[in-house]
């Protein structure tokens, strides 16, 4: 499988096979890579650049799963460190933002055991009635798959109650790596892959739009990347209902694989540009800056992604360091990471309807802080 | 002056040479003609008046050509030039023994014109090519004329020494010798769109007068420089031509087509102002693809092409075209590495820059000044881990005397026998002041002992306005480049570095990284280029200007496509992460700098990335290549892994 040829079909519009994909992941010319993936990104959205004003909330960390890469996993109720949000105390999370508010909420949390299922329906609406038209971004498949077995319903009946109490779309979290020979060492004790899949084959059906992850860079080979990423493409062709795909770089401090290297920013470029050019279905790749660090992720504006995410991570890292920095700050600041690779900004709502587009470029503006990978480090673990 | 003045004059430069004064000597007495705009006129050495126009401190420059050529896209005022058909008497290469057997060439590299047309001559002439060049100041080259040693002689000594050597070749007749045209030294150069015609026939006026006074202003001269009146009209009357007509325009591309495929000047076109008023210009601007694959091929680019591609060129063209430079100059897939330690000997400074965060002013309580017992532990510890020398850099400390470096030195040489890369140009300089001594001194005691290597640092950026701006009591741009100028005749080598994104335009950033590359050109001292952007923290005093990731990877590639003098550019992972470091080393860089035990000047203003060697080693091998630690010199200690 020669570049070239793989290059060709990129231009002739055809779909990538796994061979293509398992090629990409090993060419050597990174900035060749880089270029087709461009050429894609630059075919399908021009040099917009897309990020949302999200807010992210996490109500429990207490968690049933046991996941290697995670640095809060089994915590139980009551052990240090284990935290479960009153609805108050989350809602108060968002009436503090009236000021300026978020277009979307983002929750995303550990699979507890002794919630009742209403503590996450009356969570939804308290949200909606602080702020009617907020989106709900909220639980992963994982978590949903979990509420099916404990509260003993289908997927249908889960996300057709959370739909009724304000839920909007979910987050694209859980996927990690589909392939069995990875998911059984890394997470064994959750959803699988054709669950995973089902949970969002039946949202796509019932209309609710979904994300895509994949946790890359612990013990997978590039072969198990590219099945996962053949398995996102098969779904999407099958529902068209995913909106975004959301390469996560996995992090090693703290958690059962803290002996494993961080991946390299070659890695973390590399893939996005063979995601993009893998997943010719999926409209927007998304550089999760967190993830990959603010230069990277802005690097990867230039490697296939077309959205940077939101301003909200950026916020919740100054409110556990105490910080007091403004929330426009952020927004600042991702506006000027993108317009500093040459791109448009575009602030997107969560269904990627543009509110605002901002002129190409201005004057220098703040400076981008830059924030050490580790202190992003648990954001990225469990979008 | 009212104010409405200074926005209309015309700001005029010109070499202040003899052979000029005929065309600039009418403007500079009248500045005030008519109804015509005023002219501020500025004298200088060619040098001077180069970066007047780099810098746009002045909108016409009577210019030497090869000047031209390395700032590129400038045009002519049709018509006048100097320029000589034939002897000209004052651009000789003297020497005892015979043309054909002269080894060594004494000559001033700087002043490029002549020194590239000699080395076209010998390079036409002889078999043998050029002989090794030996680069000196012009007044120091007749001294230096040997048993095969010869010198390039240019302007009044040239004239003065007629007839005193065995050998004279005058490279002006030579030059028409091998191709039966005439050779133009300089012309009015500026860029376009700065000249309007009734401009254009000021200056033509000013040279009709000025030619009309060529006896005056020969008298004048030669009672001034002491020499036979006679001589000086001569040279000015008979040697030298004032015009620049289509032979002299033939003449002229000429030689910007031998010294572009030599390699010594940027590919050069000749173009007048006028042609940009004619209806279709004839020369259109060359395709941004051309320049990328000249650039990529490792061809010159003058300043203004440079300028292009940072302001044009995609970011992966960029990448690839330094990439392409990169392999072509390191074949071997090879990254290298050091292992040193950054020991800053104290924080104590008075020059209070607005992007620095880690001095402290004299008297201050958090000033330090590093002890023996502290130094100590420091160096055990690099001798330990297998490094090779310190980086030694420190404030502009005034309770700091010689003495006590030089003590500081050898007993650093005696008890660890590390490397000493020891002292930016900035600390060398307030040495020569505190110590009035001269900077050749210092250099030459603290080399005695044990000085090493100069590092490159407080570059910053090699224009005074920026300078000025940002680091207001620092060096100028001619002292920082003077002090490595003498480094490098002394034999000792040096790396530069430049520090952007504050007040710098793209356009200060080219002639920074040009003057690095005239200078390299002169003396051949640099190791190594490392840029990276302004770090704005805690505790700096400047807003940052145009930086980012982005910014840093274009820039160093376009560092590495101009810098085709210099053989290594490293990528500076201090400041830009590993992660980028990485991506930089496919933007043309080759070395992944040090693996840094400390470093408290990036790292006060909030960025700290350490690394190990083995981590160093793993992060180059993930990037692609081997890595292989080297020292000072960049010469490998072992082999790549």
């Amino acid at each position: 499988m020669t570049f070239k040829s793989i290059e060709a079909k990129v231009d002739r519009g055809e779909p990538l096979d796994f061979a293509d994909g398992v090629a990409l992941f090993h060419e050597p010319d990174l900035l060749a890579l880089g270029q087709l993936a461009n050429r894609v990104r630059e075919r399908l959205h021009g040099d917009k650049t897309y990020f949302n004003r999200n807010m992210r909330v996490e109500v429990t960390n207490v968690c049933v799963a046991s996941c290697l890469f995670c640095s809060f996993a089994k915590l139980k109720d009551g052990d240090p460190g284990s935290h479960t949000m009153r609805l108050e105390e989350a809602w108060a999370k968002l009436e503090a933002r009236m000021s300026d508010p978020p277009s979307e909420v983002h929750i995303v949390n550990g699979l507890h055991p002794g919630l009742p299922f209403s503590y996450y329906e009356d969570l939804l609406r308290g949200f909606k009635r602080i702020k009617p038209d907020v989106h709900m971004k909220c639980f992963t498949a994982v978590e949903i798959h979990f509420f099916a077995q404990h509260y003993g319903m289908d997927y249908e009946t889960v996300l057709t109650r959370l739909q009724a109490a304000g839920l909007d779309s979910l987050p694209g979290g859980g996927a990690e790596i589909f392939h069995p020979d990875v998911r059984s060492r890394i997470s064994d004790d959750k959803a699988t892959a054709d669950e995973w899949v089902e949970v969002h084959r039946v949202a796509h059906r019932m209309g609710i739009r979904t994300n895509a992850t994949m946790l890359y860079g612990h013990i997978e080979t590039f072969d198990h990347r590219v099945d996962h990423l053949l398995r996102l493409r098969a779904l999407q062709a099958e529902t068209g209902g995913m909106q975004a795909f959301i390469p996560l770089a996995f992090h090693p401090d703290g958690n059962g694989m803290k002996n494993l290297p961080a991946p390299t920013g070659i890695d973390d470029l590399r893939t996005l540009a063979v995601s993009r050019l893998m997943l010719d279905n999926i409209p927007h790749i998304k550089a999760y800056w967190v993830s990959t660090t603010p230069k990277i992720a802005q690097v990867g504006l230039r490697f296939g992604a077309d959205d940077i995410d939101g301003t909200i991570v950026h916020e919740t890292i100054y409110h556990a360091a105490g910080s007091t920095s403004p929330q426009g700050l952020s927004e600042r600041e991702l506006v000027r990471l993108i317009r500093e690779a040459g791109r448009i900004p575009v602030e997107r709502d969560t269904l990627y309807n543009v509110i605002r587009e901002f002129p190409r470029s201005a004057l220098p503006e703040a400076a981008v802080k830059v924030r050490d990978r580790k202190q992003a480090l648990h954001l990225a673990i469990v979008n | 002056m009212a104010m409405n003045d200074n926005f209309s004059s015309l700001r005029v430069a010109a070499v202040a040479y003899l052979n000029a004064r005929p065309l600039y000597l009418p403007l500079a007495e009248s500045p005030h003609h008519g109804g015509a705009r005023p002219i501020e006129m500025q004298l200088g050495i060619p040098s001077e008046v180069a970066r007047a126009i780099a810098e746009d401190d002045a909108d016409v420059a009577l210019m030497p050509v090869a000047a031209a050529a390395t700032l590129g896209d400038l045009r002519l005022v049709r018509g006048i030039a100097i320029a000589a058909n034939g002897p000209v008497r004052s651009v000789v290469v003297v020497s005892d023994c015979p043309f054909d057997a002269i080894e060594d060439l004494a000559l001033d590299l700087s002043s490029r014109t002549s020194a590239v047309l000699a080395r076209l001559i010998f390079r036409a002439r002889r078999k043998g090519g050029e002989p090794r060049l030996v680069g000196c100041s012009s007044s120091d080259a007749i001294g230096a004329v040997g048993a095969r040693r010869g010198a390039l002689v240019i302007g009044d000594p040239a004239l003065m020494i007629e007839g005193k050597f065995r050998h004279s070749l005058d490279l002006s007749e030579a030059w028409r010798d091998i191709t039966g045209l005439p050779f133009v030294f300089a012309g009015w150069f500026g860029r376009a769109g700065v000249l309007s015609p009734d401009d254009e026939a000021r200056f033509r006026a000013a040279k009709a007068e000025g030619l009309a006074r060529r006896d005056e202003i020969a008298d004048a001269y030669a009672h001034q420089a002491n020499l036979s009146a006679e001589s000086v009209r001569s040279y000015l009357r008979d040697s030298l031509r004032y015009d620049l007509g289509d032979d002299e325009r033939r003449g002229l591309e000429r030689f910007y087509e031998e010294a572009a495929s030599a390699r010594l000047l940027p590919k050069a076109t000749v173009r007048f102002f006028d042609d940009d008023r004619a209806p279709r210009s004839s020369t259109p601007e060359p395709e941004l693809d051309t320049l990328l694959s000249r650039a990529a091929d490792g061809e010159r680019l003058s300043a203004a092409e440079g300028g292009r591609l940072l302001n044009e060129a995609s970011f992966f063209d960029l990448g690839l075209a330094a990439d392409a430079i990169r392999r072509r100059k390191h074949p071997h897939n090879v990254v290298t590495y050091i292992v040193d330690r950054n020991v800053n000997y104290t924080n104590v400074c008075t020059t209070s820059c607005r992007f620095c965060a880690f001095y402290r002013p004299v008297g201050h309580p958090e000033g330090y000044v590093l002890t023996r017992d502290q130094l100590r532990s420091k160096l055990q510890e690099v001798v330990d881990a297998g490094g090779v020398q310190i980086l030694l850099q420190g404030g502009l400390n005034p309770d700091l005397p010689l003495t006590w470096y030089e003590e500081l030195f050898q007993w650093i040489k005696t008890e660890f026998g590390l490397g000493l890369h020891a002292l930016s140009p900035e600390e060398i300089l307030h040495l020569a002041q505190i110590e009035s001594l001269s900077v050749r001194t210092i250099l030459e005691r603290l080399h005695a002992a044990g000085l090493d290597s100069v590092p490159g640092g407080g570059a910053e950026i090699l224009v005074d306005r920026v300078r000025r701006k940002i680091a207001r009591a620092k060096c100028t741009s001619d002292e920082w480049l003077g002090v490595m100028r003498t480094a490098h005749h002394m034999g000792l080598r040096s790396s530069c570095t430049m520090m952007y994104g504050t007040v710098d335009s793209g356009a200060d950033r080219i002639n920074h990284l040009i003057k690095l590359r005239d200078l390299q050109d002169e003396t051949g001292g640099f190791t190594a280029f490392f840029c990276w952007d302004y770090q704005h923290e805690q505790g700096t005093h400047l807003p940052p200007g145009e930086n980012g990731t982005f910014l840093y990877l274009k820039q160093q590639a376009v560092a590495r496509i101009l810098l085709d003098n210099i053989d290594h550019v490293g990528a500076s992972w201090v400041t830009q992460g590993p992660q980028i470091g990485q991506v930089a080393l496919r933007f043309g860089a080759d070395d992944f700098g040090s693996v840094m035990f400390e470093e408290n000047v990036v790292s006060s203003a909030g960025t700290t990335f350490a690394m190990n060697a083995n981590v160093m080693e793993k992060r180059i091998s993930e990037a692609g290549f081997r890595s292989v630690r080297r020292n000072v010199k960049y010469a490998w200690l072992s082999e790549p892994i």
